[in-house]
């Protein structure tokens, strides 16, 4: 004897997720123990059997810089106010290196840990929030090859260098904030990944990396700095640690308002789709 | 707030599609113009109005057919879907075994993946170091354990992912047929941790097609069919049901081959009526043969599956035409019940009936005796036997 069930569900028990931000923000507080441990695994797996290991972290930036001082800087001559040009172009890299790698650990991390969402529960931010974080320790190192470039030049960070920490924030906001949308979209559309290369590859392009904030029209510098908060960011992290100027608090404040527009409706997003991962995953 | 290690699951409905789009952007785009027709795009329900409440410290076995729903349950009870339709609420911390090598990373070290699959499942670090050394022990991964998880052979793997879940002292635990990888002495440790587990008022939710593993678990039975509940209620009424329906299946499905043909087949009691426990049983068999044949009768009982729990067997020679056969058995080792008979005959390279379900009868006898929690009977059989005790 078969029980007979309707055809299908009456609507009005429709499951409907709820999507509060403010207890999602505490359940990944709950689990930052597995973002460390996450981080930790890719940064253990990553090196297991790579001899250079944590090295790489550096090579990569520095390479850039090299080629970046070797062809771009001798055909166009940027202006960098008397700075040498590598401790420039790398004080613009480290960010820039730190936001792309952010972006392709974190952005591929739902693919990646596809058979774990199967299988355990735990909030999905964990995985792109390990994959920044692993940026981060990358960054980290990497800043051991910037304190070997003032050593080279004889020269130090100015006073100034104490606006920072503001700037890293931005930075972070709008990093985390673009790595949720690009790690959710990448499992619905899989066309998404081979895009995330592209548009790295053209934002370090778009992004004053090679060149400063001077190579653009000064009444376009506000829009540019709201569609690219990274723009500022890294124009910031110049004016402070090398010219000994503040920010450029007008920029500055244009980039926030995106990032934080990037960081709250990234998450919202990321949170309204996480519901279907398992399904498509 | 019910207690922690409930489980409520309300009228709960899941579908899928049919055919799975596969992410990518042209067939994305294929989808947006079906998406204005929806009637096109196919679903099929994997669970449909499903209930099931599970007080703390109950043990239920999940059973049914492949595609029953089962495990799409056991993910949407741990979180890891949502239903379509419907409402579920888990209390407490839910430890889930859900596939073997869950969490486990092939590069990582055994100890590291400890770790790893300790804070998956929201175990603080202290948490994991204070239990590290019995999870190891337990797994038996005492030499191997900073070695790299690829290097680790399947059993271990699976040792080391059920010896964290089962370590974790969760309010719920969720097992997903995953015990069928260990060798037979870690299954019965597996099960004595189950067992331990349940004593300590652990929720268990347990995913099986070894049934009697199931009814050596689990208090309880919910039986699922093409994601409808059949049945729930105390383990061995729903796995009766559950054998039968087994039985009625492999009668429709099994079109019996071969070159005889069997004719009728019956199982009685000498005086009549139904068969008993511990008295003589006799079954006969009419069958036809187009010529004259040498084959192994088998004779076989079962609780509705193809492995019967005895066989008999005898060679005879079939001469053409219609051939009585009839088999007694002195005393029938069967507690009381349905069962299922059995029959095949087989030539050396061929089979001349093909093993298939020929009648269902019912003991009448003595219920089978009841084994202790976490022992598991592999065959119901009814042994008479008379106890002493003596005090010397």
């Amino acid at each position: 004897m078969k029980p007979s069930v309707p055809p299908g569900p009456p609507p009005e028990l429709r499951f409907k997720p709820r999507t509060n931000l403010a207890g999602a923000v505490r359940g990944v507080w709950r689990a930052r123990q597995l973002v460390r441990t996450l981080a930790e695994r890719e940064l253990r797996a990553r090196y297991k059997q790579a001899v250079l290991g944590f090295a790489w972290a550096i090579v990569t930036p520095v390479a850039l810089m090299v080629a970046f001082s070797l062809f771009l800087n001798r055909f166009a001559d940027v202006p960098t106010r008397g700075v040498p040009y590598p401790l420039f172009a790398y004080v613009g890299l480290l960010p820039w290196t730190f936001f792309s790698a952010a972006l392709s650990n974190g952005g591929g991390s739902l693919l990646a840990n596809s058979s774990l969402l199967n299988k355990v529960y735990c909030p999905r931010e964990v995985f792109p929030l390990a994959g920044v974080v692993v940026a981060g320790v990358d960054g980290a190192t990497a800043l051991l090859a910037l304190v070997g470039l003032f050593l080279l030049f004889g020269v130090g960070p100015t006073a100034e260098a104490v606006w920072v920490p503001v700037l890293l924030a931005v930075q972070v906001a709008f990093t985390v904030g673009i790595t949720l949308v690009f790690s959710v979209s990448i499992v619905y559309l899989r066309d998404v990944r081979h895009a995330l290369a592209l548009v790295l590859q053209f934002g370090l392009f778009a992004t004053p990396v090679a060149y400063g904030m001077e190579a653009v029209p000064e009444r376009l510098r506000l829009v540019y700095s709201a569609v690219n908060p990274l723009a500022p960011v890294i124009d910031g992290y110049r004016r402070t640690v090398l010219f000994g100027q503040a920010p450029r608090w007008d920029l500055l404040a244009a980039g926030s308002l995106t990032a934080v527009v990037v960081l709250v409706g990234g998450y919202a997003y990321f949170k309204r789709l996480e519901g279907g991962l398992a399904d498509v995953a | 707030m019910s207690p922690d290690g409930t489980i409520v699951a309300t009228r709960v409905w899941k579908r899928f599609l049919a055919d799975r789009p596969s992410g990518q952007l042209r067939d994305q785009l294929g989808q947006i113009h079906r998406r204005l027709r929806p009637r096109c795009r196919d679903w099929t329900w994997a669970l449909r109005d499903v209930g099931l409440e599970i007080a703390p410290g109950e043990s239920v076995g999940l059973i049914g057919s492949n595609g029953s729903g089962k495990s799409t349950l056991l993910k949407i009870l741990t979180r890891v879907m949502n239903p379509y339709a419907g409402s579920v609420e888990v209390t407490g911390r839910v430890g889930a075994l859900i596939e073997v090598r869950g969490g486990i990373h092939p590069e990582l070290t055994g100890r590291e993946n400890i770790y790893l699959y300790g804070s998956l499942l929201g175990l603080s670090r202290a948490h994991i170091s204070s239990r590290f050394d019995r999870i190891v022990a337990f797994a038996e991964l005492e030499p191997a354990v900073d070695r790299q998880v690829k290097f680790f052979s399947s059993g271990m793997q699976m040792r080391l992912g059920f010896a964290v879940a089962a370590f974790l002292e969760s309010d719920v635990l969720l097992v997903d047929e995953v015990l069928a990888v260990g060798d037979a002495s870690f299954q019965q440790r597996c099960l004595d941790r189950m067992r331990h587990v349940l004593d300590q008022g652990t929720t268990l939710v347990f995913v099986s097609h070894d049934l009697a593993v199931v009814e050596g678990t689990c208090s309880r039975g919910v039986w699922l069919d093409d994601g409808v509940v059949r049945a729930d209620g105390p383990v061995r009424e729903v796995l009766a049901a559950y054998r039968g329906a087994i039985e009625e299946t492999a009668e429709r499905v099994v079109d019996v081959e071969g070159v005889l043909t069997l004719v009728q087949a019956a199982v009685t009691h000498p005086q009549g009526g139904p068969p008993r426990s511990g008295e003589q049983l006799d079954v006969r068999l009419l069958v036809d043969s187009p010529e004259s044949l040498n084959g192994k009768i088998c004779v076989g009982v079962s609780q509705g599956t193809a492995a019967p729990i005895f066989l008999l067997k005898r060679p005879s020679v079939l001469g053409e035409g219609r051939t009585e056969v009839r088999c007694s058995i002195s005393s029938l080792p069967l507690p009381g019940g349905r069962f299922y008979l059995w029959v095949g005959i087989f030539a050396n390279r061929r089979d001349l009936l093909a093993w298939h379900p020929a009648a269902q009868f019912d003991v009448v006898g003595p219920e089978l005796t009841p084994a202790p929690r976490g022992i598991v009977c592999l065959a119901p059989v009814h042994v008479g036997a008379r106890w002493d005790f003596d005090r010397p």
